[in-house]
């Protein structure tokens, strides 16, 4: 089982190396897209670092396409895990 | 010192023969640099047979997926764990290979390094790196292809990768320009005007505005930043003017082969229409990248470069 905590430390982390991005300044309200402006290759990347942090866990492409904040992004893997 | 570089079979338009010839040329060439095919092992077997050359010519390393030129390239790597632009990537990565060699689809060759190999400090999005050869010099152009959106940080961030690949080159102190519509400070759209203060701003010698024919002609920049866009129109436009009427002292498919900048390993990228020749430039300049230890030197100076830009910007270094 995946914590929200953990979820959120993995995210923040892939999010702090994809996009250069002070780690204080990832929170759950984090929009990926319309805010860090990540793209697809960023956010395919992202998935690919979080899927690396925590063994077991396999996002779906489509999640990506539905995915905008970070806390959606938490959510979904607590709920994946 | 032989440089051992992984070829993607798959990757590009007339694949797997043109990079099959290609090797086939290269090994020709270039006895010190050990090419390692990485694809189907029949499709070499069979390649190699109807060429009349011996099983064994070639280290091959299996993988049996590609990824098509049209595919989008993100999703397509991430899909394809065995596709051979990846398994080329991976071979850098685990030390099987020094470099990474593709022709084929150019989106899918950086999102393959960047999983794979990682990024250098500073580094959000690498960039594609040309050399062209000028009467005054070589001037490297970045990006010539993988974002064609870059904004004001981005074109930064290839100043600076621009800078240190320049320096590998032997051009102590770069200039660094800005490709736009005319040399005035601020001439351009938003992008290049909103660009222009941010590398004004960079520890590097700030050459100013500079334009297309800069690129061809050398001698104001050493260092030319665009976005992808305007880069890739810029480069397929000067090496088609090369072919029509400066084949005789330059022929592009023997300076054919881009580095991509900013990963944490050498990889070259290739036009996906790359002739046999083409392609054994592509991994000749690999090659050359490996022995004359480009990826260290590259990494120190951006590094450095870098730190400074934090350090000017009052953030933690």
């Amino acid at each position: 089982m995946i914590t929200s905590d953990r979820a959120f430390e993995a995210v923040r982390d892939a999010v702090v190396v994809v996009m250069e991005v002070a780690p204080e300044s990832v929170t759950r309200d984090t929009r990926l897209v319309t805010e860090l402006r990540c793209d697809s290759i960023a956010l395919v990347e992202i998935a690919e670092i979080v899927e690396e942090a925590l063994p077991g866990l396999a996002i779906e492409d489509a999640a990506l396409d539905d995915i905008d904040t970070v806390g959606q992004a938490v959510d979904y893997i607590v709920s994946r895990g | 010192m032989t440089s051992r570089v992984a070829l993607d079979l798959l990757g590009g338009d007339a694949a797997p023969d043109a990079v099959l010839d290609g090797a086939l040329l290269l090994a020709d060439e270039c006895p010190d640099v050990s090419v390692v095919l990485v694809g189907p092992e029949e499709v070499v077997a069979e390649g190699l047979s109807a060429r009349g050359v011996a099983p064994g010519t070639f280290e091959v390393i299996p993988a049996t997926q590609s990824v098509a030129m049209d595919e989008e390239p993100a999703r397509a790597v991430r899909a394809k764990r065995d596709a051979t632009v990846r398994v080329a990537a991976k071979l850098v990565r685990d030390g099987r290979a020094d470099a990474t060699v593709s022709v084929g689809n150019s989106g899918a060759a950086l999102a393959a390094a960047l999983f794979t190999l990682g990024r250098l400090p500073g580094v959000t999005r690498p960039a594609i790196a040309v050399v062209v050869p000028t009467p005054n010099g070589p001037v490297v152009l970045v990006d010539a292809g993988a974002n064609p959106d870059a904004g004001p940080d981005l074109l930064a961030q290839f100043a600076l990768t621009g800078a240190a690949y320049a320096t590998t080159l032997g051009i102590d102190a770069p200039r660094v320009g800005l490709l736009t519509i005319g040399a005035e400070p601020y001439k351009g759209d938003e992008l290049r005007k909103a660009a222009y203060d941010v590398l004004a701003a960079l520890p590097v010698d700030f050459a100013g505005n500079v334009e297309g024919h800069d690129v061809v002609l050398g001698g104001r920049a050493d260092v030319v930043v665009t976005d992808g866009f305007t880069g890739n129109v810029l480069l397929k436009g000067v090496e088609a003017a090369l072919a029509l009427g400066g084949a005789a002292t330059i022929d592009p498919d023997d300076h054919s082969g881009a580095l991509l900048l900013g990963v944490d390993g050498i990889a070259v990228l290739g036009h996906g229409g790359s002739s046999p020749r083409a392609v054994a430039s592509c991994v000749r300049l690999a090659a050359d990248a490996v022995r004359g230890g480009l990826l260290p030197r590259l990494t120190e100076t951006l590094t450095a470069l870098v730190a400074r830009r934090r350090e000017a910007a009052g953030l933690a270094t």
